[in-house]
């Protein structure tokens, strides 16, 4: 069988999660011993149109980009979101929260109007087109990316979390951030990154998007039992988890 | 048997002379405001004071997560064995009932041999509890006091420790305690007078019915309100099985290697509480239903466990369950007692 061929593309991000992929170090050798990179322009200067695996990161911001994300989908047998802004829209979908021309001006000042920044609304990537699998996060765990990888090379349905963060920060023996009032997404946010936020003190952000079938009718009666409103709550929603 | 008394000074010497002996060393500690238990580097870090401690020390027991084997493609695979010669120190009655609980249910049936590798080579030190936390209700599940399991119990009865040697584990480590001597009938009595105080004071929230009764109730109730009333809250973040100590389930997954034929297989804690628990081959999922996922842990504890185990009840009374759940709504005796008020149970 020949190796399946991978190719890496970005869109409206900080290319962090690539950075992560790169942050492999001596485990590049083996990813790309396991799979042939075709393109991957933070790291090579080829191009290729003939890719089975397609991973995309970053969100989907101007209407070329709908267009270049459909292209991809149209030659990918397989397509992974990679990281927050193509999984959920992430901290680019902050700016769904204002009017549109107020963003523009406020960001690009006398240019403005400049074609090529024509930003429309922050979109996922699945909101665009079909994603077959999505690694989350901001940025996206390495370990994770890795047994995706793994498991997709084997034709295996790669195993990722469904339950919320809470089930890891339990586990590393942390005090619940709402023992002391204090608001933390843990309970609808997916985990897999090991919660190392609450870990470190602070709260759960919600990176790595909400759970499938999150318990939202529950926030009312339960941030009351804590002297917190849902509008405490949506607020730590709006970094990473726009509309 | 042989009880013998220790002054607390003296006990710290022990612990030194434990910590320096070649096992590993597992005691309860502070950790900010709560407690856990960790590996023990200094005598003085000890806190058999502590009132409960976040996980409980089924971490030690059954690992959070646990290699069981190394395969190398569909050919061959080799078991896989890390337990180690381990002291606990410091383990409260229900926390050692619910350690007795599973040692029944890991040697029964398909014995399980990583379980009990590892077990074997435990010895724990129970100590009787001198906080009450504030949801303990150990009373009300009968597990205040414990007679069995461990290799060696403590009692705080002031300035100095009742010490019990339970097994020759435990009468071999009175080898490290050179001072300690007999204990007087005083010693003995002040010792009946704390376990006496814990029947009493370990009960922050109280069962209305003996716990032999669960089994029945809960028997009459499967489609009772209360399961829907308390489930639209739930999260189903599984809190409410991490930190129980006679939650035992387990997923199994398999870490295959960049060469995509060796691995390691490995378990690691589930929960029944979790969305998809329940979810099998096909991606069905037989217990969808946050509500049934609830109604599952309480039978858990009060009916289909204690139906493997001669009628013990799988809730030991720890209240951790209650301090982690995030809703407040996982408090086994606040179910229990509601399912008791609308139920003529004979
Ligand atoms: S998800 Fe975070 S780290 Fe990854 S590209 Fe987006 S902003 Fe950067
Ligand atoms: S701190 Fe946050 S993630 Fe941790 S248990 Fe509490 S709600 Fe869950
Ligand atoms: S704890 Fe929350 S914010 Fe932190 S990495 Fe995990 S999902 Fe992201
Ligand atoms: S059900 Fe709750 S109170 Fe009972 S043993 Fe488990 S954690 Fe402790
Ligand atoms: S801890 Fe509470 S909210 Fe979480 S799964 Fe258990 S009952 Fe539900």
């Amino acid at each position: 069988m020949s190796k399946p061929r991978v190719a890496i593309f970005d869109f409206a991000c900080c290319e962090g999660c690539q950075l992560q992929i790169v942050n492999l170090e001596e485990e590049i050798i083996d990813l790309v011993g396991a799979v042939d990179v075709v393109e991957w322009r933070e790291a090579m200067s080829e191009q290729s149109h003939e890719y089975d695996i397609a991973i995309v990161e970053g969100s989907i911001t101007r209407p070329e980009d709908e267009h270049r994300l459909q292209i991809i989908r149209s030659r990918a047998k397989i397509l992974i979101a990679l990281g927050a802004c193509a999984t959920i829209g992430g901290v680019n979908k902050m700016k769904n929260n204002f009017d549109l021309n107020e963003v523009k001006r406020c960001v690009y000042g006398k240019d403005a109007e400049m074609p090529h920044l024509a930003t429309t609304t922050t979109r996922a990537l699945h909101e665009v087109v079909d994603v077959d699998f999505k690694i989350h996060g901001c940025p996206i765990n390495g370990e994770e990316f890795k047994q995706v990888v793994r498991d997709l090379l084997l034709g295996k349905k790669p195993v990722i979390p469904t339950y919320p963060v809470c089930v890891e920060c339990k586990a590393k023996e942390n005090v619940c951030r709402y023992e002391y009032d204090e608001i933390c997404l843990g309970p609808i946010i997916r985990a897999g990154c090991g919660a190392p936020c609450p870990s470190a003190g602070w709260r759960c952000f919600g990176c790595r998007g909400l759970v499938d079938n999150p318990n939202v009718d529950a926030a009312k009666e339960v941030m009351e039992k804590y002297n917190l409103t849902v509008d405490d709550l949506k607020q730590k929603m709006v970094l990473f988890n726009s509309k | 048997m042989s009880v013998n008394t220790i002054s607390k000074d003296r006990f710290k010497q022990f612990v030194e002379a434990l910590i320096q002996s070649d096992q590993r060393v597992v005691g309860v500690q502070a950790r900010g405001d709560r407690f856990v238990f960790d590996d023990l580097k200094a005598a003085d870090a000890l806190r058999l004071d502590y009132d409960v401690t976040i996980l409980s020390p089924r971490k030690y027991v059954l690992p959070p997560k646990e290699p069981l084997l190394k395969f190398d493609g569909r050919a061959s695979y080799e078991s896989l064995q890390e337990s180690e010669p381990m002291v606990l120190l410091g383990v409260h009655p229900y926390d050692m009932a619910a350690i007795n609980q599973m040692d029944l249910l890991f040697s029964q049936d398909e014995y399980d041999n990583h379980y009990m590798c590892r077990r074997k080579k435990m010895t724990i030190i129970a100590c009787d509890v001198a906080t009450p936390s504030e949801n303990v209700f150990a009373a009300s599940m009968g597990t205040a006091t414990v007679d069995s399991g461990y290799d060696m119990l403590l009692t705080d009865i002031g300035d100095a420790y009742v010490v019990e040697a339970a097994t020759d584990n435990g009468k071999a480590l009175m080898n490290l305690m050179p001072d300690a001597r007999p204990a007087s009938e005083a010693d003995i009595e002040k010792r009946q007078a704390v376990w006496k105080k814990n029947e009493h004071d370990l009960n922050k929230h109280m069962l209305e019915c003996k716990p032999s009764f669960l089994p029945k109730l809960l028997e009459k109730n499967y489609d009772h309100p209360v399961w829907e009333e308390k489930a639209r809250l739930c999260y189903s973040c599984g809190s409410c099985n991490q930190v129980c100590p006679t939650c035992y389930c387990f997923d199994v997954q398999d870490e295959v290697n960049w060469d995509l034929k060796t691995g390691v297989r490995y378990r690691a804690w589930d929960g029944c509480l979790l969305q998809d628990f329940a979810t099998v081959a096909g991606d069905h999922n037989f217990r969808k239903d946050r509500a049934a996922r609830f109604r599952h842990r309480l039978y858990r504890k009060g009916k289909y466990v204690p139906g493997k185990i001669g009628g013990q009840i799988a809730c030991v009374g720890c209240g951790r369950c209650i301090t982690a759940c995030t809703a407040k709504i996982a408090n086994p005796v606040d179910v229990y007692n509601q399912l008791m008020e609308r139920t003529d149970i004979g």
